[in-house]
C-alpha cells in the first residue's frame, strides 16, 4: 500500500465514523493536557526559583573562614592576600573577588522627600566591600570607585531587596514602585561609628553619602554593596581590622569546575558558605518532586488513554469485519489492514496530542492572566508561572501519538488475522 | 485461464474431526469462458471460488489463474494477485456502507500498487453498469438491483481477468436478476473469463459450461 492511499484511507475510515474518533482522541487529549500542563508548570516554578528568587549563579563560590577557629592550627583561619591569591590560582577558578565588611556599626537616617512622599525612617545599615569587577554588569552611574574622604560613596543594592520593597514594603506604605533606573542616583545618608541598637562604640562618628549606582543580584541582600577600598578606608580610620577579608567570591570557569573548587577550598583550611546553594537545591528538589508525581500521574492518564483506546478500536474491529474482509477481498494485504488501523489510531494520537498540549498551554495562559488581574502584587511575582521549551511541545504531541500507537498495536493485529472468506461470509 | 489440480479444502467440525469440503476438485477453465458451478447449499461452491481468487490459502493442491501460480503465495503477493488479476461480485454485494457509490468502487485503487486514475476508472466503470448518474449516492440509497451493478462496477474498476461471482442474482428478484445476469453475458461476450457458482437456473443458463459440486467433486 502506497503511503498516499494509505493516509488517504485513514482519513476517509475517521471521517465516516467521528463519534468513535472524538471519544477515543478525548482520553488522550485529557493525559497530554494534564502532562504538558503540569510539566510546564514545574519548569515554571523551577525557572522563578532560579532566576528571581535564589538567582544563584551555579559557577559562584563564596569562601569563608572556617567558624570554628581550628583553621588557626592548620595555619589558616583568616584570608588575606596571601590566601586570595593562593585561591585564584587553584584549577578552574576564573576569577576571584574580594569581601570585606565594614566592621563598625552604621546607621541611616533619612527624613525627606523620597520620590514624592515625605519619608522619615533610621536603620541600621550593613555594608560590605567587594572588588568593583563582582558587580561591573549591573552599574547605571559613574565608577565604581573608592571616592575617597567626605565624598558621596558608590554603593549597589540587591534585586532581591528591591522586589521585596516593591511587593511588600512599598504597598502597605503608600510608598511608589521602584526600577533599577529610578533608584539609580538616589542620595542615602548614612553615619559610620554609630548603632541604634548597641550603645555606639567610641571613636567618631563620620557622616558620609551613599549614591545608589545600580541594582545587582550579586549585591549584599540586608544591606548595601560598596567599593572594596571604601570598606578598608573606613576600618582603617576606625581602627578595624582593615586586612583580612570577610569572604572571597570564586568565579570557575564553567560550573563543571564547582565541585573541583570546592574540595580545593575546604584543603585550605577553608569553608564555602552555600547556604544559598542549599536552599535553592532545597527548593528546586521539592519542584521537581511534585513535577515528577505530576508527570507521574498525566503519564498513567495517558495509559489508560492507551487501554482505552485499545479497547475502542478492538470493538471498532470486530464490528468492521465485514469491511476488513470486503477490503482484503478488493486487494488490502495483512499489513495494509494493521497499518490502517495503526494508522487511524496514530492520527487520533496525533491530533489529541496537539490539541491537549493547546489545550495546557490555553489553561496556562488564562491562569497567568487571572493571577495578573486578580491577585495583588507579592514579591518574586511572575508575570507567568510556566515556562515551554519547544521540547515539551513535542513531548506532547509525541506522547499522544506513541500512547494511542500503543494502544492500538494489539487491535491491529487481531484485525489482521480475520479470515476474509469467513468475514464476507457471515 | 483457471487450473485446479487436485484442490482438496477441509474445516474443523467443531468436534475434532474435519469436514472435507473439496476433495481433490479438477478444474480447469479456459479464457473467455463462463463456467457455472451448481450445487447444494453447503456443498463447498463459495470455497471453491474464495481459493481460485486467492482469498483462502488454506488449502491442499496447485492452484494457477491467469498464469500465476497460488500455491506458496506469501500474502502480500495474493492480495497483489486479488487486487490486479480476479474480482469478486457477492451474494449480499458486500459495499461499504459509509462511502457514496462511486467511494465503493474505487476502493481496491487504496490497495493497488501502481497510481490510478479514480475519476476515470470509477466513471467508466459505473457507465458500463449504467450507473453513472448515480455516483454520489449512500448504497442505502439505491435497490437491489442497482447495489449489484454497483459491485460489479467495482469489479470491473480494476480491470481484472477474471470474474468470481459467488449467488450474485441470489438476492434479487427475478427481473432485477435477469438484468444482472445480463451485464455478465455482454462482459463475456466482450472476453472477460467468468466463474459463477448459483443455483439460479437462468444464471445457469447463460453459462457456456456447467459443471455440478457434489461430496467434495466436482462434474
Ligand atoms: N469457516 C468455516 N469453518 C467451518 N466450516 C465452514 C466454514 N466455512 C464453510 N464451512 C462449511 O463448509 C461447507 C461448505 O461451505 P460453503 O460456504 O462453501 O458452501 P456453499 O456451497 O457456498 O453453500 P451456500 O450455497 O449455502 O452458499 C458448509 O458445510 C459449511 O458449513
Ligand atoms: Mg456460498
Amino acid at each position: 500500500m502506497r503511503a498516499s492511499e494509505w493516509a488517504a484511507l485513514v482519513k476517509l475510515s475517521l471521517a465516516r465514523d467521528k463519534r468513535f474518533a472524538v471519544s477515543s482522541a478525548f482520553g488522550i487529549t485529557v493525559g497530554v493536557a494534564s502532562l504538558v500542563f503540569f510539566v510546564g508548570l514545574g519548569l515554571g516554578i523551577g525557572k522563578l526559583l532560579r532566576e528571581k528568587v535564589f538567582p544563584v549563579d551555579a559557577r559562584l563560590v563564596e569562601v569563608v573562614p572556617p567558624k570554628l577557629a581550628l583553621g588557626g592550627l592548620l595555619g589558616g583561619g583568616t584570608i588575606d592576600e596571601t590566601t586570595v591569591k593562593r585561591l585564584s590560582e587553584l584549577p578552574g577558578v576564573a576569577q576571584a573577588f574580594r569581601k570585606m565588611n565594614v566592621r563598625v556599626p552604621a546607621v541611616s537616617r533619612y527624613d525627606g522627600d523620597f520620590f514624592g512622599r515625605p519619608l522619615r525612617m533610621g536603620l541600621e545599615v550593613l555594608a560590605v566591600g567587594v572588588d568593583p569587577a563582582l558587580v561591573k554588569g549591573d552599574l547605571l552611574l559613574g565608577d565604581f570607585k573608592d571616592p575617597g574622604p567626605s565624598q558621596p560613596i558608590p554603593a549597589v543594592a540587591a534585586s532581591r531587596l528591591l522586589e521585596i520593597y516593591n511587593k511588600s514594603f512599598a504597598p502597605a506604605r503608600g510608598l511608589p514602585n521602584l526600577t533599577p533606573q529610578l533608584v539609580t542616583g538616589l542620595m542615602i545618608p548614612v553615619e559610620f561609628n554609630r548603632s541604634f541598637v548597641t550603645s555606639s562604640p567610641g571613636g567618631t562618628v563620620t557622616a558620609s553619602q551613599l549614591q545608589l549606582v545600580g541594582v545587582s543580584q550579586r549585591g549584599l541582600l540586608a544591606g548595601v554593596t560598596i567599593p572594596l577600598e571604601t570598606a578598608k578606608r573606613i576600618n582603617r580610620a576606625s581602627g578595624v581590622d582593615a586586612e583580612t577579608f570577610t569572604a572571597v567570591t570564586l568565579l570557575a570557569a564553567s560550573p563543571g569546575d564547582v565541585p573541583g573548587i570546592v574540595s580545593a577550598v575546604k584543603g585550605l583550611g577553608l569553608q564555602v558558605d552555600d547556604e544559598e546553594q542549599q536552599l535553592a537545591q532545597n527548593a528546586a528538589a521539592v519542584v521537581v518532586l511534585i513535577t515528577a508525581a505530576m508527570a507521574l500521574l498525566s503519564g498513567l492518564i495517558c495509559l489508560l488513554a492507551a487501554v482505552n483506546i485499545a479497547h475502542a478500536l478492538a470493538f471498532a474491529v470486530r464490528a468492521r469485519a465485514r469491511d476488513i474482509g470486503i477490503m482484503r477481498a478488493v486487494g488490502a494485504s495483512q499489513a495494509d489492514i494493521r497499518n490502517w488501523v495503526l494508522g487511524e489510531a496514530a492520527a487520533l494520537g496525533l491530533v489529541g496530542g496537539v490539541v491537549g498540549t493547546m489545550l495546557a498551554i490555553g489553561a496556562a495562559v488564562g491562569i497567568d492572566i487571572w493571577v495578573t488581574r486578580a491577585l495583588p502584587p507579592f514579591p518574586f511575582k511572575p508575570e507567568t508561572f510556566f515556562d515551554w521549551p519547544a521540547w515539551l511541545w513535542g513531548a506532547g504531541v509525541l506522547l499522544g501519538t506513541v500512547a494511542a500507537f500503543l494502544g492500538a498495536w494489539g487491535p491491529g493485529r487481531q484485525a489482521a488475522r480475520i479470515d476474509p472468506a469467513a468475514a464476507l461470509a457471515g | 485461464m483457471i487450473e485446479a489440480r487436485g484442490v482438496s479444502r477441509s474445516y474443523s467440525d467443531g468436534e475434532g474431526g474435519a469436514l472435507r469440503v473439496l476433495d481433490a476438485v479438477d478444474l480447469l477453465v479456459q479464457a473467455g469462458e463462463f463456467v457455472a458451478v451448481v450445487g447444494r447449499s453447503g456443498s463447498g461452491k463459495s470455497t471453491l471460488l474464495h481459493v481460485v481468487g486467492g482469498l483462502d490459502a488454506q488449502y491442499q493442491g496447485e492452484v494457477t489463474v491467469a498464469g500465476q501460480r497460488l500455491t506458496g503465495m506469501n500474502d502480500a503477493a495474493l492480495s497483489r494477485f486479488r487486487n490486479q488479476q480476479v474480482a469478486f461480485v457477492f451474494q449480499s454485494f458486500h459495499l461499504m456502507p459509509t462511502l457514496t457509490v462511486a467511494d465503493n468502487v474505487a476502493l481496491p485503487a487504496f490497495f493497488s500498487a501502481a497510481p490510478v486514475n479514480r475519476t476515470q476508472g470509477t466513471l467508466a466503470a459505473l457507465q458500463r453498469v449504467g450507473l453513472a448518474d448515480k455516483k454520489d449516492r449512500k448504497p442505502s440509497q439505491l435497490s437491489g438491483g442497482e447495489r449489484q451493478r454497483v459491485a460489479i462496477a467495482r469489479a470491473l474498476f480494476t480491470a481484472p481477468k477474471v470474474l468470481l461471482c459467488d449467488e450474485p442474482t441470489g438476492n434479487l428478484d427475478a427481473a432485477t436478476g435477469d438484468a444482472v445476469i445480463d451485464v455478465f453475458r455482454s462482459l463475456n461476450r466482450e472476453g472477460l473469463t467468468i466463474l459463477a457458482v448459483t443455483h439460479e437456473e437462468r444464471l445457469r443458463d447463460a453459462a457456456t459450461r456447467v459443471l455440478t459440486l457434489s461430496k467434495g467433486k466436482l462434474s
